[in-house]
């Protein structure tokens, strides 16, 4: 493996110099943006499979110090993937300035997922936090644009938190280390944390992810469930990993994460928001475990993306939120929506797919009490997502009987590369499921094969319920700024008194 | 000692707070965004300045014995400018609604 501190810095900064050339000449600069994010990709997946480890300084002695280790290579193997499958499968549909805001995205990934201290962190989001609010605002319409407000507005809050921590932390231990943060005060450590949880969008500080999932851009939504919010999961698994206090807090979040917001999907009507839901608890699922957060993240981000893409049929005009949505051109629908039924079931954990894996590998790392609630919220989100691969297979029979009928003045659908890219991330996830055999025992597969069974009956006891009247959306701006001073408070409850 | 310096920070931190969480229209709780920023810069600056609050310049010249900390004051130099473009972020999106909803008034834009 190379280990050159110049080939890691290049590595990091290479998309971001890529986006900003774009500007000049975005025609050349594209293919070359695409070879760098498979090389990327490459890279990081050979890194996970031969276990490699490496740090450098950012200028050498006294510098700045970058860690890429087994937390960096997974998340950056997912957020290269997700933008991979989006910019190649839109890439008709897209502005330029699209896919160089993705660039520099990537750079602020790469420098989240391995940054050592708390002030590149603090950069690295800060920098996150304005793609994705670009990314948001992208469709231009008064909607996306009053939740991008709401969206940078409590970003930049959580993050004058998380600086308030921070120097805390400094005053404390002289340094900005995460490896030092042991010696500093709890109130510090309260602080910082509830910051990353609000960028991580984990409940509750992540109630403005169903918003925004649902008022995005199928493909904006695809990029920002794949790869943003994954730039609070490394730094988390970090702290946590490093200090028994933050892990132990970290299960309780973890575990009302999943919980409630499964149980919000369950009770939520537009799939948009109920994607929203799920990632907030899939997510809360994933803190649970400081060493395998990042490979399932990973996982769900990938996932996400594919669902996101795959979710609007190209034939229909949603036009439900005012503005229509685009789809994936040049795809056939049939596989439009095998793809989103292999991604569904990968996130509910069916045997033979990634979800399955790394379901396994959280189960067996997490305590026992906490494994009960894993199985509750998979039971929840198995629920969630029988409903939406009978709403999405429903739609595509309707559409079929529809094209029947006018076929003559329809145009045939060609079966184009973007197809070719859909399949291949399909067959990935498929692959990444049949690479781990030591999953595929008796109790395992019969555990969440019952899960399944029992969450379709669940589904049609609660598929009559009117949820409108007793489950409304939460739209309101003070509830998504004042979440994480609420979240702050508990955990420093948590780690004065009740010690749990 | 050293807490009662931060006193008149953190009640504008508090004051900035109470503002975001009471404001009835987007340039309120934008302002308010400004004074908790303002505040956090000053509660970096006067931990900074702890060990004492001379400049901290190497010269030939006579060397300061008690000079106030450079490393937080170079860092919190990033956060300003940060706070500075989320500023301009935040208004081009308030001048783009004002467009359709002049006042601005968050029950208005929540519907």
């Amino acid at each position: 493996m190379i280990d050159s501190p110049i080939f890691f810095a290049g590595m990091t900064y290479l998309p971001a110099t890529l986006g900003f050339m774009g500007c000049i000449k975005p025609k050349i600069v594209f293919p070359i943006a695409i070879l760098t994010i498979l090389g990327i990709a490459g890279f990081s997946l050979s890194a996970i499979l031969s276990g490699f480890e490496t740090s450098y300084k950012l200028m050498w002695v006294g510098g700045i110090e970058f860690t890429f280790d087994q937390y960096t290579f997974p998340l950056l193997l997912g957020a290269s993937l997700s933008l991979l499958i989006v910019l190649s499968i839109y890439r008709d549909q897209l502005s330029h300035y699209f896919y160089q805001i993705c660039l520099v995205l990537l750079t602020a990934l790469t420098v989240s997922f391995s940054a050592q201290d708390l002030i590149s962190i603090y950069i690295s989001l800060e920098l996150t936090g304005f793609c994705a609010f670009i990314l948001i605002a992208d469709r231009n319409d008064n909607k996306s644009l009053f939740h991008s407000f709401q969206y940078l507005i409590g970003g930049g809050l959580a993050m004058l938190i998380y600086l308030i921590g921070v120097v805390q932390a400094f005053q404390f231990s002289g340094s900005f280390l995460i490896s030092d943060l042991s010696t500093t005060t709890t109130t510090a450590l309260c602080l910082i944390v509830a910051g990353l949880l609000t960028k991580a969008g984990i409940f509750i500080c992540g109630l403005w992810v169903p918003n925004i999932y649902s008022h995005a851009n199928r493909q904006s939504a695809a990029i920002l469930s794949g790869c943003v919010t994954c730039a609070g999961v490394a730094p988390i698994a970090r702290l946590s990993e490093g200090m028994e206090p933050i892990g132990n807090s970290m299960v309780v979040i973890g575990v009302l994460s999943a919980i409630i917001a499964a149980l919000y999907a369950v009770f939520e009507r537009d799939d948009g928001r109920a994607l929203g839901w799920s990632s907030v608890s899939q997510l809360g699922l994933a803190i649970l475990s400081p060493s395998y957060a990042c490979i399932y993240a990973m996982q769900h981000g990938i996932c996400k993306t594919l669902l996101f893409t795959t979710l609007s049929s190209p034939r229909e005009n949603n036009t439900s939120n005012g503005k229509e949505q685009t789809s994936p051109t040049n795809v056939p629908e049939w596989l439009l929506v095998t793809i989103f039924v292999i991604g569904c079931l990968s996130i509910m954990g069916l045997p033979l797919t990634a979800g399955f894996v790394t379901k396994t590998w959280l189960k067996g790392d997490i305590p026992l009490e906490a494994r009960l609630i894993t199985s509750t919220s998979t039971l929840l989100t198995a629920t969630v997502y029988a409903r939406l691969i009978w709403s999405r297979v429903t739609k595509y029979k309707k559409n079929i009987s529809r094209f029947i009928k006018n076929q003559a003045n329809k145009k045939e659908i060609t079966f184009g590369i973007e197809a070719v890219i859909l399949s291949i991330s399909g067959l990935l996830v498929v692959i990444f499921g049949l690479s781990y055999t030591g999953a595929y025992y008796y109790e395992n597969i019969q555990n969440s094969l019952t899960a399944i069974v029992l969450a379709s009956f669940l589904y049609t006891s609660v598929s009559g319920l009117q949820t409108e009247t007793f489950v409304r959306p939460v739209t309101r701006t003070l509830d998504l700024v004042g979440a994480p001073f609420v979240v702050a408070a508990l955990l420093l409850a948590n780690l004065f008194y009740f010690k749990i | 000692m050293d807490t009662i310096i931060l006193l008149p920070a953190i009640i504008l931190l508090i004051i900035g707070c109470f503002g975001i969480l009471n404001s009835k229209s987007l340039i309120n709780s934008l302002f308010s965004l400004d004074v908790i920023d303002t505040a956090t810069i000053s509660i970096f600056v006067l931990i900074a300045a702890t060990s004492g609050s001379q400049t901290p310049i190497l010269s030939s010249a006579q060397r300061y014995a008690d000079y106030s900390d450079p490393y937080p004051q170079a860092i919190i130099l990033t956060a300003i400018v940060i706070g500075f473009a989320t500023q301009a972020l935040l208004c081009t999106i308030a001048l783009r609604l004002s467009r359709s909803t002049p006042l601005l008034r968050y029950e208005d834009l929540e519907k």
